[in-house]
């Protein structure tokens, strides 16, 4: 499996993260395992990179944490996308569209 | 089951003073990695060493960095440098009346008049200022902090600055000042105009800080 490297990693995390809380709100620990899961892997964010990144974001305004109570009467720290975070995935789809554009056109690694 | 808050706690006590809201929340996540290894059938000893590498070491060190560098640039202009550089020009402000004739001190200088001991003790009035300007633009106790000490993390900087390029045009010009004489005042100036003024002025922004809270008790 190929690795990412750590700036390409960081730059994606922000769509990844919110495209994920567009579903459904989610919790930390949550959102680390399904973009794990869902990129087969290749996308892994620990702690060090996940937390201050939602800490970035809700002091952004892009989304809002609240402490929810689990029905085995535990605390967790849900997270859910926020109008004006709701607005930044089309921009952020779309740049990211163009830079791979871009890329395929200089490299052609879709084609290799 | 280990105590995951009290864990994180002792692993990342900065961001236990600067950023507590997060200590619960780190805690928790380690409480699901633990578990989520428990039921993968690892042993609790391996599932407990597994999980808190995650807060150990060079882990813990890049965490805190990390949440300290979003903490501080996430609206660092509006809460951080303005009140900064304001503060910054006052403290210098300070330093210039102070050392007009007209107005200066009997007592202004220690250590043969190289260290200005009244512009310190004005310097917690500075913090001070930094501190409540960066509160009032909505600044978080780190970036209050940060705002009372820009100014002398500006001066440390400009000091130290002007040390290396004065050491690098004194190596390569005929200079009247002995290496002793430079290496004295490289021991008396950069902490005389950075690490003392940065302690007062820290002062003032802690007592700004405690007064404010007071006065929201009060209110």
């Amino acid at each position: 499996m190929a690795s990412v490297n750590a700036q390409i990693k960081r730059g994606s995390a922000e769509l990844a993260i919110l495209t994920l809380l567009a579903e459904h709100p989610l919790h930390g620990y949550e959102i680390a395992k399904q973009i794990e899961a869902q990129t087969g892997g290749v996308l892994h964010f620990d702690m060090a990179s996940l937390y201050p990144m939602l800490h970035r974001l809700e002091r952004k305004s892009c989304v809002k944490a609240e402490w929810q109570t689990l029905p085995n009467g535990r605390r967790r720290r849900c997270y859910r996308l926020t109008a004006s975070g709701r607005k930044q995935i089309a921009p952020l789809r779309a740049q990211w569209r163009a830079f791979f554009h871009a890329l395929e056109s200089v490299t052609g690694f879709q084609n290799a | 089951m280990p105590d995951w808050k009290q864990i994180v706690r002792k692993n990342l006590p900065v961001l236990g003073v600067c950023l507590p809201e997060f200590t619960e929340e780190l805690a928790t996540h380690l409480e699901d990695s633990y578990e989520a290894l428990l039921g993968e059938g690892l042993p609790a000893e391996v599932a407990f060493q597994h999980t808190i590498v995650q807060i150990e070491g060079s882990c813990s060190v890049w965490l805190v960095i990390r949440f300290l560098q979003e903490e501080l640039m996430t609206g660092f202009i509006p809460k951080v440098a303005l009140p900064g550089l304001l503060t910054s020009a006052a403290a210098r402000l300070l330093y210039w009346a102070l050392a007009m004739d007209p107005i200066r001190p009997k007592v202004i200088w220690l250590v043969g008049g190289q260290l200005p001991l009244w512009w310190w003790c004005l310097l917690p009035v500075c913090g001070a200022l930094g501190a409540l300007l960066s509160q009032r633009n909505g600044g978080s106790l780190l970036r209050r902090m940060a705002a009372s000490q820009l100014p002398s993390a500006i001066l440390c900087t400009l000091v130290l600055l002007l040390f290396v390029s004065g050491f690098t045009v004194s190596g390569l010009v005929n200079h009247y000042q002995s290496v002793s004489a430079r290496v004295e005042s490289l021991g008396l100036v950069p902490p005389g105009f950075g690490l003392i003024p940065a302690a007062f002025s820290l002062l003032g922004a802690g007592i700004a800080e405690s007064g404010t809270r007071k006065f929201r008790g009060l209110a």
